[in-house]
């Protein structure tokens, strides 16, 4: 049978590990090749890798009393840890064209992400798809939550309103040939206080291909609702992963012993 | 482990690279080839790729890799290890679009993932359990047996005495293949995290 | 390069920063969380973990304190003792150190604690050499200290299948804001390789100066498969209490008789830390200065900052008086401790300088942008 996936998501702003809330607080975790080295060795089902910078100044400094490399882009840093990540590696993150795909898979991913882009130029969807393959394409759309109680798409970051309506937009996505849908609650976003299971699950009842879930874990009780409520075939945190020992491996124990069927 | 050397067979099908780093990590040098003499020298071949099986055997002549594989496979019996695209050109024939030769090491032919009953989504990707039926050294204290898979066909032997393991996806498929020197998997061990690491660690080791 | 709006931390510190569009940086951020967190809740929550850890039928000890024999071990003991009411063993990582006042305080531990305490002493010998090698690869004597405080309280409770340990502040939580508070971040193996050990291990210093596997025992972290067995787990007490060093120190002083540092530090105004290790405030902290323009004075100006007891004009002071001086008494101690010319001390300090930071001046003097200079 086919498994249920647990996907760490890892969010980048210039080079460096973050966790966020509500998509405009953020802390730096640390570096990105040493947590792929942790969670590679954790029971992880993929990885993705979401760039979030917004000036793209990666940092200059030359910072010689640590063993490790200094990355300077985005391709580089895929590049160094897709070389010790043994699980399929998504990355995202201001991709806008073939050619920033081409870059990414060159470097070793196994399927990219895009967000703003897939809405402003929706044509990059079905280009991609036809190029790389629909299950090379994953569509990542963040959500947030009107003052009127109705959902709204947003990109750039969280900051640019698209008046689209979430369901609607993920069920074109996927007629446009889209492989996976990224679902992201921006009001959930480090709140800890779980999924937006309502929003989750008026997606999945909506599509076919498979929906990741993001925004909001703050227990492992939480990534097994958003399966067994939400109906998502994946789920995904952002920031509870990097609080403790194991944490993949005990989150897993955790969701074989509510009867998911993941693999551990 | 004993002295190999192992070569990846490059033939343009992409994924060499992922390949690459598995035996990297595993400390293992390996080098990535179409060149007929550093194929010729080495004692563990492993031919990955992702796409379409036409194109893939396209590439192999076009290499002349197929007379050069026929020599060091079935002639010098090289240990050998066909991963994804790489299990399925094993085959005498593939059926994608239009019928198309394959290196024909193991009878049979590769087909499209039946999924009219079942309904399911094609192609068949995630991790999905494997069914082990027969011994096979590739999997040698692997656990858990469950493993990466991204693909719309497989190929079907025409005895199953070759199939080790299978994978249910609505049908059951072989999942794996063994015969005297030649290995197939149809997954990839290089994106099934120790599981898959371990699958290379076991080929390599086999002598 | 620029500073903290509230602290007075700069961009380009040690300890990882993010500023908000107010310029206030995120262990500002995190550090106004205190204040607004039920901490009778935490309490609470901690009394209910502990009691899940404590062993059954008293068997085995019920938790390991990694103790330096400072105002937080004390504390923490304090807490462990005479709140949780959990026996622990109590596991100190000797770096050979050691103030008097600090040694002293060390050693009165199991006698003002009802606790057994294991102090592991590394040979002299292992420890010059680490210092010397560690100075020259990443500009920081006290490597030793960082991996082995983060080391072997951890293999003993492997050792002694002990399941929990209790720890004082997440450091780079408290003084960047790597957390929040209500993330109950835990003691794990990537913090500690990658922020305590700055991605160097052991096996990084064998062959250096002779040194050979059986020297770097203690500073192995159990594997991944003996942390998932043991199931050993380290959690904060700075995610259940209050923390505050300065209250903490009076409360340990007042009940325990803990002594304060004789002799006031020269780079920082604070008398209450480090005791344990003299280079900490001394020339540890002066290649800080070196390598990213900010010293101990800085970090304990920030936290009193953030705790309401100093003003931020105050704060800026204690930098400019205390932040630039270079620790004569400590450097020479260590020159003789481990054999090197200040000469060299000084080449090698420098070639750790960030670039964004420091700069030469027309006379070929090291200058940098100053927090007091700021408009």
């Amino acid at each position: 049978m086919l498994k249920k996936r647990l996907i760490p998501c890892m969010l980048l702003q210039n080079g460096q590990i973050v966790k966020s809330i509500g998509f405009s607080d953020y802390q730096i975790i640390g570096n990105p090749k040493i947590a792929i080295k942790f969670f590679n060795a954790w029971s992880v089902d993929e990885i993705i890798f979401l760039d979030i910078s917004r000036e793209k100044e990666y940092t200059k400094r030359i910072r010689t009393d640590y063993n490790f490399k200094m990355l300077y882009s985005f391709a580089e840093i895929v590049l160094e840890c897709a070389k010790i990540c043994f699980v399929p590696l998504t990355a995202g993150g201001g991709i806008k064209t073939i050619d920033d795909m081409l870059v990414l898979f060159k470097s070793g991913v196994d399927k990219v992400c895009i967000n703003t882009y897939a809405a402003k130029t929706p044509n990059l969807i079905t280009e991609s798809a036809r190029k790389f393959g629909s299950q090379a394409i994953v569509v990542s759309i963040d959500v947030k939550k009107k003052s009127n109680g109705k959902y709204e798409v947003f990109i750039a970051g969280g900051s640019e309103s698209t008046g689209l309506d979430p369901v609607n937009w993920a069920v074109k996505a996927q007629k446009l040939g889209a492989g996976e849908i990224f679902l992201n609650s921006i009001d959930k976003d480090g709140s800890l206080s779980g999924y937006d299971l309502g929003l989750i699950k008026s997606v999945t009842s909506a599509v076919n291909i498979p929906v990741i879930a993001c925004g909001g874990v703050g227990k492992w009780q939480d990534l097994v609702d958003g399966i067994k409520i939400g109906n998502a075939i994946a789920v995904s945190a952002a920031n509870i992963f990097h609080f403790t020992e194991q944490s993949t491996k005990h989150a897993k124990k955790y969701m074989v012993d509510s009867g998911i069927d993941v693999r551990i | 482990m004993k002295k190999q050397s192992v070569v990846i067979i490059d033939y343009g099908m992409g994924n060499v690279g992922s390949v690459k780093n598995a035996l990297d990590f595993l400390h293992v040098e390996s080098a990535t080839s179409k060149d007929k003499g550093v194929i010729k020298k080495a004692s563990h071949l492993i031919l990955p790729g992702v796409g379409a099986f036409a194109e893939g055997m396209r590439r192999l002549r076009e290499r002349g890799l197929v007379e050069t594989l026929k020599e060091e496979v079935l002639g010098n019996k090289k240990l050998f290890l066909g991963v994804c695209l790489g299990m399925q050109l094993l085959a005498e024939v593939g059926e994608e679009d239009e019928i198309n030769k394959g290196l024909g090491f193991i009878k049979g032919r590769v087909v499209k993932l039946d999924t009219k009953s079942s309904k399911l989504p094609l192609p068949h990707i995630g991790w999905n359990d494997l069914i082990m039926v027969r011994d096979n050294p590739l999997f040698k204290d692997v656990s858990p047996l469950i493993f990466y898979f991204v693909h719309s066909y497989y190929l079907k032997p025409k005895t199953e005495s070759v199939i080790t393991a299978y994978c249910d996806y609505g049908i059951k498929f072989a999942a794996s293949v063994w015969k005297n020197n030649i290995f197939g998997a149809q997954f990839h061990p290089e994106r099934s995290q120790m599981s898959g690491i371990k699958v290379y660690e076991n080929f390599l080791n086999i002598s | 390069m620029h500073f903290c709006k509230k602290c007075v931390y700069p961009s380009a510190s040690a300890v990882k920063l993010t500023f908000d569009e107010h310029g206030v940086c995120s262990g500002c951020r995190v550090a106004e969380e205190k204040k607004k967190i039920d901490w009778d809740k935490r309490s609470k929550m901690l009394k209910d973990l502990a009691q899940k850890y404590r062993a059954r039928n008293g068997g085995n000890y019920d938790c390991i304190i990694p103790v330096s024999g400072g105002k937080d071990s004390y504390f923490q003991t304090h807490y462990v003792t005479k709140v949780l009411r959990l026996k622990p063993l109590l596991v100190t990582y000797h770096g050979n150190n050691y103030l008097p006042e600090g040694e002293y305080n060390l050693s009165r531990m199991r006698q003002v604690f009802d606790v057994d305490h294991i102090i592991f002493r590394p040979s002299e010998k292992a420890l010059i050499k680490l210092n010397r090698i560690c100075f020259k690869k990443m500009g920081d004597m006290n490597w030793h200290a960082h991996c082995g405080i983060f080391t072997y309280p951890v293999q003993i409770a492997v050792k002694f299948k002990i399941k929990l340990i209790v720890w004082g502040e997440h450091g780079y939580m408290d003084l960047g804001g790597m957390y929040s508070l209500n993330d109950f971040p835990e003691m794990t193996a990537k913090y500690r390789f990658e922020h305590a050990c700055r991605g160097f291990d052991w096996y990084d210093m064998v062959g250096d100066e002779g040194l050979r596997e059986q020297d770097l025992f203690w500073a192995k972290y159990p594997s991944e498969k003996e942390l998932e067995e043991s199931g050993v787990r380290g959690i904060y007490l700075g995610n259940y209490v209050d923390w505050d060093a300065n209250v903490h120190y009076k409360l340990v002083q007042k009940l325990y008789g803990w002594q304060e540092a004789r002799q006031p530090f020269e780079r920082t105004y604070r008398r209450f830390s480090n005791l344990d290790d003299m280079h900490e405030n001394g020339i540890h902290d002066y290649l800080k200065y070196i390598k990213f323009g900010y010293g101990r004075a800085t970090d304990h100006a920030c936290k009193d900052i953030r705790a309401g007891y100093i003003t931020r004009e105050k704060g800026i002071e204690m930098v400019r008086k205390h932040d630039y001086v270079k620790p004569r008494r400590d450097l020479e101690r260590w020159l003789k401790y481990i054999g090197m010319r200040e000469a060299e001390f000084d080449r090698i300090a420098d070639t750790f300088r960030d670039p964004r930071v420091w700069r030469k001046n027309k006379k070929g003097k090291w200058e940098k942008d100053n927090i007091w200079d700021e408009k």
